[in-house]
């Protein structure tokens, strides 16, 4: 016993050098590309910088107190949440719609399926760009559409007026998101057993019944995931806001994230310190959001509530 | 675990080259704003290439476009690893934080006696040459030939009453027809707007103070804000346009009376052949057209042992050859004396070349200048917008500029 005993010790102390060897190069990407950045980025928040982004020195609290000192803070809070709120909750809709109908065999649905994929796959910036040219007013083929067929008398400046600017910008970022959450919704309905619903049929429920109190509450994880991860693109989505809506002038269709860059490099602010106090807030803002919604969701228990009920 | 351990420290090894590079050593860092697709990326390299063949360092040259260059040399600066050699549209902020050379530190005196004069004057801070002028360009006043016949126009108009009853005449063709496309949106309404503001009679400074809101400013203002909404002559929400994608593009397509334009849109509209057009002086209420000229930058960064190399550079790019045959493949205007013997012989280029000892340039030699430049491009659109109050616009510009000229 005694002279086994140290060879197994050896064995696990050797595994674990082993073990953080092989770890070692994702855990120093993950403290290079995650860390470093986080820290880089809550220190420039302290910091005061010269219009050219000279450091000249740490400055405190000052740059957040500055931040709420922003008038056109309020506009651009209020902004984000209709932009993040719309684009997320229009997508996951039309999202479990739109899966239902893959779901179901018909001729020509691989090709569909494949359609789906293509807004996901083009860079955010063509997509933008395209739709730009979309809503040219003078150009643009959405105002040709709409007035040849009487449904506009004269044509709309959708980038220009103020009242139409978001509503524009939060189709295109709905036509966006609509690939990843309609696939992720679409994993979830796969994932739901077949016996399930033969014993609905079984007990006689109606279609919309099984889908209801079936379907949904089965679905419930995956629909989480969708919520979750798309409030998070949909808040840090940059290239869609900062193209459609480049022409305007100040910051009244701003959200967070094109605020800090436009404090950062393009508004008479021209102050790194400042637009990194700023990122720092939205991250805190981010994860405060997600978490109260986990929260009233109960995710934890969300599969238990569901296979219950099923 | 040895092939473990090997990646590992494969991976050091890569990691502590990259730094190696990046870190400045032997070469030297060239960053040159995009001015075209066509030609700026092969003129830089080939420079480069007779630069090291020459016994020169290696250079990493860095082409970057004009909406990013911003961002991307002020993060080169917070990170501590300027450019050694940067071309921008201002240099006083990177003079008075103290990260030039002097040109007569990096620039051989035959170079500097060859400038421009009023170039020359544009570079300077505090008495000092440290923007060495790349390149210029000066605007003038575009007409299409074609639409002037129809409405009956013969001639370009010579004054603000005239040109208002031209961009009636033009707007009254129907069809589309915009009198004249006003681009005051962000991109560059600090250049639309100067020129206006000059041939009324008004100032970005008076003496050495801002003159924002002075009387004629907000005359002018007042003047392109009815343009907009009482005479209505064009195109819509002028204060939400852009240039290049904007005003240029209505009137590449022969939708557009008058426009102001540059060289380089003379060329683009040559290239494509759609559009008749007239180049001519600006209409004014002064005495004598002004019009607006703008002066581009390089920038010699001090860092540790970087001035000979700099100065190599420099000198190699402003031989007459070599910053004559850039200037003219991108359709700008010299800087040099030599450079404006040379292109006179082009006759296109004769308008531009005859304004330009007229033209007027952007106080950049002033700090404050670039957050006012700033300012004005993200908020004097929205005073020619539908309800748009010129005066107060002007106003909060004014205190705004006041507070730069004080801060850092």
């Amino acid at each position: 016993m005694r002279a086994e005993a140290p060879a197994p010790a050896r064995a696990v102390k050797g595994r674990r050098w082993e073990a953080l060897l092989w770890l070692g190069p994702s855990l120093a990407l993950i403290a290079g590309v995650v860390f470093y950045p986080a820290v880089a980025l809550v220190h420039a928040s302290l910091g005061r910088y010269s219009i050219t982004g000279v450091y000249q020195g740490s400055v405190g609290a000052d740059n957040y107190v500055r931040l709420l000192q922003q008038p056109a803070l309020s506009t651009v809070l209020t902004n984000t949440v209709v932009w993040v709120g719309a684009v997320v909750a229009v997508t996951v809709v039309v999202s479990l719609a739109l899966a239902q109908l893959l779901n179901q065999p018909f001729p020509g649905r691989a090709l569909v399926r494949w359609a789906l994929i293509v807004p996901w796959a083009a860079s955010l910036i063509m997509t933008s760009k395209l739709f730009v040219w979309i809503y040219d007013y003078y150009f643009g083929a959405l105002n040709r559409l709409l007035t040849s067929a009487g449904v506009l008398a004269r044509p709309v400046d959708w980038l220009g007026d103020d009242a139409t600017v978001m509503g524009a910008m939060i189709a295109v970022g709905i036509f966006v998101s609509l690939p990843f959450t309609t696939y992720v919704v679409l994993a979830g309905l796969a994932s739901i057993p077949g016996e399930v619903y033969e014993a609905a049929r079984v007990d006689g429920a109606s279609r919309w019944a099984t889908y209801r109190r079936l379907t949904l509450p089965l679905l419930k994880p995956a629909l989480l995931v969708a919520v979750v991860l798309n409030v998070i693109y949909v808040f840090n989505s940059f290239p869609i806001v900062w193209t459609l809506n480049d022409r305007n002038p100040g910051f009244a269709h701003d959200t967070m994230v094109t605020f800090m860059y436009k404090i950062a490099f393009k508004s008479a602010l021209r102050d790194v310190g400042l637009a990194a106090a700023l990122g720092v807030v939205n991250v805190l803002l981010i994860l405060v959001a997600v978490l109260a919604y986990l929260r009233t969701v109960r995710w934890d228990d969300g599969e238990a509530a569901a296979s219950g009920r099923a | 675990m040895k092939g473990v351990l090997a990646a590992v420290v494969l991976i050091a090894a890569f990691a502590v080259a990259c730094d190696r590079g990046a870190g400045g050593g032997p070469g030297i860092t060239v960053v040159i704003a995009e001015y075209s697709k066509d030609h700026t990326r092969g003129f830089w390299q080939a420079l480069a290439e007779q630069y090291t063949k020459q016994g020169g360092p290696k250079v990493d040259l860095r082409i970057i476009d004009w909406n990013s260059i911003d961002q991307q040399v002020t993060t080169m600066i917070q990170n501590n690893q300027p450019p050694d050699v940067l071309n921008l549209n201002s240099f006083s902020s990177y003079a008075r934080d103290g990260l030039l050379y002097p040109a007569e530190d990096v620039l051989s005196p035959n170079t500097r006696e060859d400038f421009l004069e009023a170039f020359a004057r544009g570079g300077q801070y505090q008495g000092k040459l440290y923007g060495l002028p790349i390149l210029s360009s000066a605007r003038a006043f575009f007409y299409n030939r074609d639409l002037f016949a129809k409405a009956g126009l013969e001639a370009p108009p010579k004054t603000w009453n005239d040109f208002v009853q031209h961009a009636k005449k033009l707007q009254a063709l129907g069809g589309g027809v915009i009198g004249y496309a006003m681009p005051l949106g962000p991109e560059e309404a600090q250049a639309e707007w100067a020129i206006w503001m000059w041939n009324g009679g008004g100032d970005w400074k008076q003496a050495d103070a801002w003159a924002i809101n002075s009387d004629a400013n907000v005359r002018t203002l007042t003047f392109l804000a009815d343009l907009a909404n009482r005479q209505r002559v064009t195109q819509v929400n002028p204060g939400k346009t852009n240039r290049t994608d904007g005003a240029f593009q209505l009137f590449k397509d022969g939708k557009v009376g008058m426009v102001i334009g540059f060289s380089p849109l003379a060329k683009q509209l040559d290239a494509e052949g759609k559009v008749k057009y007239g180049v001519a002086e600006m209409p004014t209420t002064l005495g004598k057209p002004t019009t607006l000229g703008v002066e581009d930058y390089l920038m010699a960064f001090k860092k540790k042992d970087n001035r000979d190399a700099v100065k190599k550079f420099l000198d190699l790019y402003y031989q007459p050859d070599n910053i004559t045959k850039w200037i003219t493949a991108e359709g700008f205007l010299p800087v040099t004396k030599s450079g404006l013997e040379r292109m006179r012989s082009n006759a296109a280029l004769a308008p531009y070349l005859d304004a330009l000892p007229n033209a007027r340039l952007a106080p950049t030699t002033d700090p404050a200048w670039d957050r006012v430049k700033l300012d004005v491009q993200q908020n004097i659109g929205a005073a020619v917008q539908p309800g748009g109050n010129p005066k107060g616009v002007l106003d909060q510009l004014q205190r705004n500029a006041v507070a730069a000229a004080g801060a850092r």
